[in-house]
């Protein structure tokens, strides 16, 4: 246990998690029918490519990824396909869970490429919270060293204990996931983090540890204090170490895994079994019998909720997700996805609704503990009085939006609610700004798709010629001079511009999840035509050079 | 956004989590209350007399001004701020002041200093030093009055409140404060001369620290409550007994102990309940040190080398003027960033 190092502020609201980590981890019953977002992730939404009526198994690819950052979603049930929309995919089930699986990989043994591909398929997003696909994050490699592989285990919102409860079923396929994970980013290290209010899974993991592990692992317990398990604030806890304003823990050597993911990670490489079910927290005072559930994706959060005995006329109101950060659910027939961690089925006694606001009389306890070291307060005015510049020049974007200082407000003013506003005026003013961009930007796409187009006519002009000219004697049909160099030239210089454009869609998407990538994703497609052509026009070249130099 | 609130939730965590507005005023309010009765007990139950028409006028201005500014009433009024001023300001005045006096203090509180800037948080000026400062060079007859020790029941007290007592009397009814006669002994004489001289009459310099001692007892209830936060009270009687010292070692002959400057007149008050009004102070820590450092050294350069005895009230207003540069320069470095944004133009994120 270390208390060298702390980052600013932070609060101790009640824990609340006895009333879900009492119980083991079991499986929730098989659902009859089940409803996917195509958005369970940052980025783009997946394509579906199944139609109603096809019958699917477990693990069967509905829906593929679109654009870089994205990620497939896999039918959850076996069954048949009964819907299929521009938002989601319905599977009716045939309740014989029938399960198709990619065949098993050795990670010790498997090229790093293979298990990328593996986490691509497998549809693995970062089960914490932002949902950022894995295969993304792990290519992060390509563009920084990675030190150390941190595992946050931290989980200090109040009431969830999925990553508790995954950790003392499961720590040694955890550990074994983060393996992989570290083996792929080259991380020498490995960190794991968690508050000292989780004493079982602390063992767990204690116990897992004493076999034998290739890369160190440190555990390292720290204590309970809200929001340790925010990333930034885990990295500078666990390692002395802060992330850059606007950047990214791999700018600092770092790379943070939610010890579920880990364990999604080894289901996908160890059991070619691709993400289809997740741990999700079941409490709240509404229901009789809490505790933590193997979901399959796409189960309604109503029928989950009955199963756990729902007291409908004691609800008040269902929070996705911690009740610090999460969000209130507008109606139960939404389904549990990829980014479900808990479900607070909330009495009105137990969460009340926030009593009635009254003027800020500058007391500064925001400032305290807010774990940024922001000025909540200040941010508080200018947000009111929409002087954006101001909001900005107090680093609004800073703020990572864990309540600490609207919980302890004893004016009760909603701070994060003003922040997120404000946040997403500056935004839409800045998309505004881009949009003549984006115009730009999409003629250069139409450009590049026909020049790509051309390259592939001629392309196809000169394979027939080249048929034509099977005959020895016809050789000198083309006699233009290519200019081999110039061609070699313009492809590094495609190439690079595509890696760039995915370096740049790749970082912007993992700092802002809620970010529009249109305009990247089309710049990066840009590229790619750009790419295509110039590679087209290189081979095209190749061919044609040695019957000019042959003789 | 955070569903979970400070109060109403039923097993929240007290120890850091804050009591709604209206509770905070509230339990400063109570925090008064061993001052107040202390300086009952030495200065006559004009003290208390002072203490509730102030309050009274607090609240009937308060109220006014919210129906002028059709602003709601009751939800506003129940956040106590009103009531608090008038109970801070009739603290401070001499016992048994004229009810005219109190009215006046209390509408240059109430309605020039804190409505007319918008209400409750917008205020720049401690709206209790407002009313006090304006008595103070308005009326300073009246507001030296202080009558030495005295019965419970002074003769005369009521005829003082409702302003009948012939002005020939009043005169006969003052003492000096302490800090009062020290700043008047003359150039000439020496401490030890002074004090020989038995300048005060009997038990004065003893109640003064009784009741010192009596604000004292409610900071820290304030400070052990988590109403206010260390900082200010620290820095600013930090500053206070440094300066004292230093003068003092000096040149004891001329400038008072540390204990004297800190245990008579408004010191102590003035550091738990005056200098910490959220509203008008400093808002970021090291903000707040730098606020109540510079409270401390205005007390004693005034009291040294100004014209007014005490001088609190002056100091916290002349403060409470820097708190906007305050702000600005005292911004912490957000975690990431490579250094404080001091209101100047910031990288764009």
């Amino acid at each position: 246990m270390s208390n060298a190092f702390d980052f600013p502020g932070g609060i101790y609201p009640p824990e609340r998690k006895q009333r879900s980590n009492q119980s083991p981890l079991i499986e929730a019953p098989l659902p009859r029918r089940i409803t996917l977002p195509l958005q369970q992730h940052s980025g783009q939404a997946a394509t579906p490519c199944v139609v109603v009526g096809d019958a699917v198994k477990v693990g069967s690819v509905i829906a593929k990824r679109e654009g870089m950052i994205s990620s497939n979603l896999h039918a959850s049930i076996s069954g048949m396909v009964s819907e299929v929309s521009a938002t989601q995919i319905c599977i009716d089930g045939d309740g014989q869970d029938n399960w198709e699986r990619l065949p098993s990989l050795d990670w010790q043994r498997a090229e790093p490429s293979a298990l990328l591909e593996r986490l691509n398929k497998s549809g693995i997003v970062g089960l914490g919270g932002a949902g950022f696909p894995t295969h993304i994050k792990a290519r992060v490699v390509e563009r920084h060293a990675i030190h150390t592989l941190v595992i946050n285990a931290a989980e200090c919102e109040p009431y969830i204990t999925a990553d508790d409860l995954t950790l003392r079923h499961h720590a040694n396929e955890v550990l074994e996931g983060a393996q992989i994970v570290a083996k792929l980013c080259g991380a020498q290290h490995i960190m794991i983090g968690i508050e000292d209010n989780k004493p079982d899974a602390i063992e767990a993991l204690k116990h897992a540890l004493s076999n034998y592990q290739p890369i160190n692992i440190e555990l390292k317990v720290i204590p309970t204090r809200y929001p340790s398990g925010g990333e930034r604030q885990l990295i500078k806890r666990l390692l002395n170490l802060e992330v850059p304003s606007g950047g990214l823990p791999a700018d600092v050597g770092v790379l943070c895994h939610n010890p579920g993911t880990l364990l999604a990670i080894l289901h996908a490489v160890r059991d070619g079994q691709p993400l289809v079910s997740r741990v999700v927290t079941l409490t709240g005072e509404a229901i009789t019998q809490p505790g933590n559930r193997w979901v399959r994706l796409g189960t309604s959060v109503r029928e989950l909720l009955e199963q756990a005995g729902l007291n409908t006329p004691e609800l008040n109101q269902v929070i996705q997700g911690g009740p610090m950060m999460g969000t209130p659910l507008l109606t139960l027939d939404t389904p549990v996805t990829k980014l479900t961690n808990c479900l607070i089925a909330a009495t009105l006694e137990e969460l009340p609704p926030p009593p009635a606001e009254s003027p800020c009389i500058r007391c500064g306890e925001c400032e305290s503990v807010c774990p940024v070291a922001l000025l909540p307060q200040q941010l508080h005015w200018y947000a009111r009085a929409q002087d954006d510049a101001k909001v900005e020049r107090y680093h609004l974007f800073d703020c990572i939006e864990c309540g600490a200082c609207s919980y302890v407000c004893p004016s009760h003013i909603p701070l994060v609610v003003d922040y997120r506003e404000a946040k997403s005026r500056i935004r839409l003013q800045r998309i505004e700004a881009v949009k003549a961009e984006h115009a730009k930007h999409r003629f250069e796409f139409r450009q590049a798709r026909l020049a790509r187009e051309e390259a592939e006519k001629q392309a196809r002009k000169q394979a027939r010629q080249a048929q034509q000219r099977r005959s020895p004697t016809s050789t000198a049909a083309s006699s233009e001079k290519v200019d081999l160099r110039g061609l070699r030239i313009a492809h590094a210089a495609a190439k690079a511009s595509v890696k760039k454009a995915e370096k740049t869609l790749a970082r912007v998407a993992q700092e802002d999840p809620k970010q529009s990538l249109d305009d990247l994703e089309m710049q990066l497609a840009t590229a790619q035509e750009n790419l295509k052509a110039v590679e087209l026009q290189l081979a095209q070249a190749r061919e044609q050079q040695p019957s000019e130099e042959s003789p | 956004m955070s569903m979970m609130h400070a109060s109403g939730v039923k097993d929240a965590v007290k120890a850091t989590s804050m009591p709604p507005t209206a509770s905070l005023m509230r339990w400063v309010i109570a925090a008064t209350l061993p001052g107040i009765a202390t300086m009952s007990y030495f200065f006559g139950l004009g003290v208390i007399s002072n203490v509730l028409l102030a309050a009274a006028f607090g609240i009937a201005l308060e109220a006014a001004v919210l129906r002028l500014r059709q602003r709601p009433i009751r939800v506003t009024m129940n956040d106590s701020s009103a009531l608090l001023t008038g109970v801070l300001l009739g603290a401070s005045l001499p016992p048994a002041s004229p009810w005219w006096l109190i009215g006046v203090g209390m509408i240059a509180a109430i309605v020039v200093a804190k409505q007319l800037y918008g209400g409750l948080g917008h205020n720049p000026f401690n709206p209790a030093m407002v009313g006090y400062a304006l008595l103070l060079v308005s009326f300073p007859t009246y507001m030296t009055l202080w009558a030495p020790p005295q019965a419970l029941l002074p003769n005369d007290l009521w005829a003082q409140i409702v302003g009948t007592l012939p002005t020939a009397q009043l005169d006969s009814l003052s003492g000096a404060t302490p800090l009062d006669a020290f700043k008047h002994k003359g150039e000439a004489v020496l401490a030890s001369e002074f004090w020989a001289a038995n300048p005060l009459p009997n038990g004065t310099l003893s109640a003064w620290r009784w009741v010192a001692l009596a604000w004292l007892a409610g900071g820290v209830v304030l400070l052990a409550k988590r109403i206010i936060s260390w900082h200010i009270p620290v820095a600013m009687l930090g500053s206070v007994l440094l300066l004292a010292t230093l003068f003092y070692l000096s040149d004891p002959s001329h400038f008072a102990s540390p204990l004297f400057h800190l245990l008579t007149g408004a010191t102590l008050f003035g550091a738990f309940f005056i200098a910490t009004d959220p509203v008008s102070a400093a808002t970021s820590q090291r903000g707040k040190l730098l606020y109540g450092a510079g409270i401390g050294a205005l007390v004693m350069i005034i009291r040294t080398f100004g014209g007014y005895p005490d001088a609190v009230a002056f100091a916290v207003l002349l403060m409470n003027l820097c708190v906007p540069l305050l702000d600005l320069y005292s911004v912490p470095r957000p975690t990431g960033q490579q250094k404080a944004s001091l209101g100047k133009p910031g990288e764009q994120p």
